[in-house]
């Protein structure tokens, strides 16, 4: 279930100061077509987290401690 | 109640029964005015048989304190049957260790004091005060220790304001003092939440509209369900439990959002949310929270602690994920830039260098060369008009000096010199008479060879000659000075006479005049001023000689 270590706010992050940086000539023409293959690389990678759908919520459940567990999977929306 | 008292003050009365009886009609008559309609007053003739009247005729009886009270309590007891509900304002209010309250309740003109037990005070959902005004309703007594009236409150709601109301303010002002409501401690939320953990009832209306908003926006997050009792007994401590647990695991489930909701309901049924130990477990929890409580117009006090609040379970959700077609719009709008920067950046590259290569200087080289000639050309044609102009101003400039100028022309000069011989010829002449003759025929050879010479020569030859002749004319000069009546005169030894001290008697001095010498031997004076005078022409005429020589 986890992903990769980059999340959907870092990739997005990164991909703006690319294309900010192209945009406003901060670096050179050789520098920009590296950017550029970089930034076609995270927009793959944030649209491939945008299309990853959760359908069900994991219930929680305390355990016999103090922690935490999931208990189970619910689909309040079946319910209906 | 009245019955405990009754054995101890009425002991030589029969029976018990009788003598509150008794006691109780006597009151009845007073209050009511007829007993008849009351069924407890039936064995009323009984009374009657043996005591008519107890307490009117019957006045010496003497009474203990306790059945003094015990009497009183029976009063007090049949003027309120039940319970009795007092409008009053609180003062001297102590809550006691024991949890039983006691206070005064008094209004403008009176007061009296009051308790309120534990069982009853448990229930009083806000903190009463001093100076609160409440409705309370209870019985009233008589404490015995002391023979006080008292109030003894089983329920109290604050006057005007609901007592949830009342609770409500004193809580918010309370946290808010403490600085939980504090903008500045808000965090911000998930721009793009991972996990998203819910905190509600599993069956409410909330977690549904929660789940639907979620999937719909933001789908890519999962989201976690904390189960917990949003009403009734318990539900304050339910919700606090499970945002603090929550809280602690949401690093391990990658939660980064936390939603604490519950659907619509009265205020009543709200109430878990306005309780402290919620506002403080949402104020303590690291995970930034969004409230979505009730509807639009509830306002709890875990909304007022929330990072962020929402009016309803659903704009909770809203405001905890982004729109998923938003952020696509917003990555295509990416995706377009980068390429356009990019493309673009190669096209105009490409077109400097085109433009470049399509520059005149490769085009045609000698067109700069003809286009800098030109330039040369028109430059060169300023500079010469600008000369001209220069130069007509110069001239203009020069004209005054170009006057100063010619006067000082050699030609000019030698005339001025020549003019200056003329005088000088002149003066010569009249000075030296027929003697200067020779002079004169010196200075007019000279002036022809001056007037023969060019004027720049001449100019010189003028000076130097002019110094000569002027300076033989000056050694002439003493004997011109001779002709028109002065002397010189000269001791033995030839030397000139020029002072009175030198003139020593007897001495022979000689007399040079114009014509010719006389020798003569100075004389005594006849008187001083004779001699003086003498002397004194003398003087006169070394004066005149020194004039002449110098």
């Amino acid at each position: 279930m986890e992903q990769d270590k980059l999340t959907f706010e870092v990739a997005l992050g990164r991909l703006e100061k690319i294309v900010s940086e192209i945009e406003t000539g901060k670096v050179s023409l050789e520098q920009s077509i590296e950017r550029y293959a970089e930034g076609v690389t995270l927009i793959k990678q944030c649209r491939s987290i945008l299309e990853t759908a959760e359908k069900k919520i994991q219930l929680l459940a305390k355990d016999q401690g103090m922690g935490l567990e999931v208990s189970g999977e619910l689909d309040p929306l079946r319910e209906e | 109640m009245g019955s405990a008292g009754l054995p101890l003050f009425d002991p030589p009365q029969p029976p018990l029964r009788r003598g509150k009886r008794k006691v109780a009609s006597g009151v009845t008559d007073e209050t009511n005015g007829g007993s008849s309609t009351r069924p407890d007053v039936k064995p009323k003739p009984v009374a009657q048989e043996t005591s008519p009247s107890p307490l009117t005729q019957e006045a010496p009886q003497t009474l203990t304190v306790s059945a003094l009270i015990a009497r009183v309590r029976c009063a007090l007891a049949d003027a309120f049957p039940r319970r009795v509900t007092v409008v009053g304002e609180i003062s001297n209010f102590k809550l006691h260790s024991s949890g039983h309250m006691y206070f005064r309740l008094k209004d403008a003109d009176a007061a009296i004091d009051a308790a309120m037990f534990r069982q009853f005070a448990a229930h009083v959902r806000f903190t009463p005060a001093d100076g609160l005004e409440v409705v309370a309703e209870g019985r009233v007594d008589v404490y015995d220790p002391r023979g006080q009236l008292q109030f003894y409150v089983e329920s109290m709601t604050p006057r005007g304001a609901g007592a949830l109301e009342l609770a409500f303010r004193q809580l918010r002002e309370k946290l808010q003092g403490e600085g939980l409501f504090d903008p500045a401690a808000k965090k911000p939320l998930a721009r793009f939440p991972r996990a998203v953990g819910v905190i509600t009832s599993p069956t409410g209306s909330a977690v549904r509209d929660i789940c639907r908003t979620l999937q719909r926006r933001w789908p890519a997050a999962r989201v976690y369900l904390m189960p917990v009792l949003v009403q009734g007994e318990g539900a304050a401590e339910s919700v606090a439990e499970g945002i603090a647990l929550l809280d602690a695991h949401a690093e391990r489930f990658g939660i980064d959002t936390l939603i604490v909701a519950r659907g619509g309901g009265s205020l009543e049924d709200l109430w878990a949310f306005n309780e402290e130990i919620v506002a403080r477990a949402i104020f303590a929890a690291v995970t930034p929270i969004v409230t979505g409580i009730g509807h639009e117009t509830d306002v709890t006090i875990a909304d007022m602690a929330a990072d962020v609040r929402a009016a309803t379970p659903t704009a909770a959700a809203e405001l905890a994920a982004p729109d998923t077609a938003e952020v696509l719009r917003h990555l295509a709008s990416l995706h377009a830039r980068l390429h356009r920067s990019v493309v673009e950046g190669l096209a105009s590259a490409a077109s400097d260098l085109r433009g470049l290569l399509r520059s005149a200087i490769f085009r045609d080289p000698a067109a700069g060369l003809r286009i800098r000639h030109q330039r040369l050309d028109e430059l060169s044609h300023r500079l010469r008009a600008d000369l001209g102009h220069l130069l007509s101003q110069a001239r203009r400039r020069l004209d005054p000096v170009g006057g100063k100028l010619a006067a000082l022309h050699p030609a000019r000069l030698a005339e001025v010199a020549r003019g200056r011989l003329d005088r000088l010829t002149a003066r010569l002449a009249w000075a030296l008479g027929a003697r200067s003759k020779r002079a004169g025929d010196v200075l007019a050879v000279w002036r022809g060879r001056l007037l023969a010479v060019h004027p720049a020569q001449r100019l010189a030859l003028v000076r130097q000659r002019l110094n000569a002749a002027e300076r033989q004319l000056e050694a002439m000069s003493y004997r011109g000075v001779l002709w028109r009546g002065f002397s010189v005169t000269r001791k033995a030894d030839g030397a000139i006479l020029r002072s009175r001290a030198d003139a020593v008697e007897g001495d022979w001095i000689t007399t040079e005049l114009a014509d010719g010498m006389i020798r003569s031997r100075l004389g005594e004076p006849d008187g001083g001023t004779t001699t003086d005078h003498k002397l004194d022409a003398a003087r006169q005429g070394r004066r005149e000689q020194n004039h002449g020589t110098g």
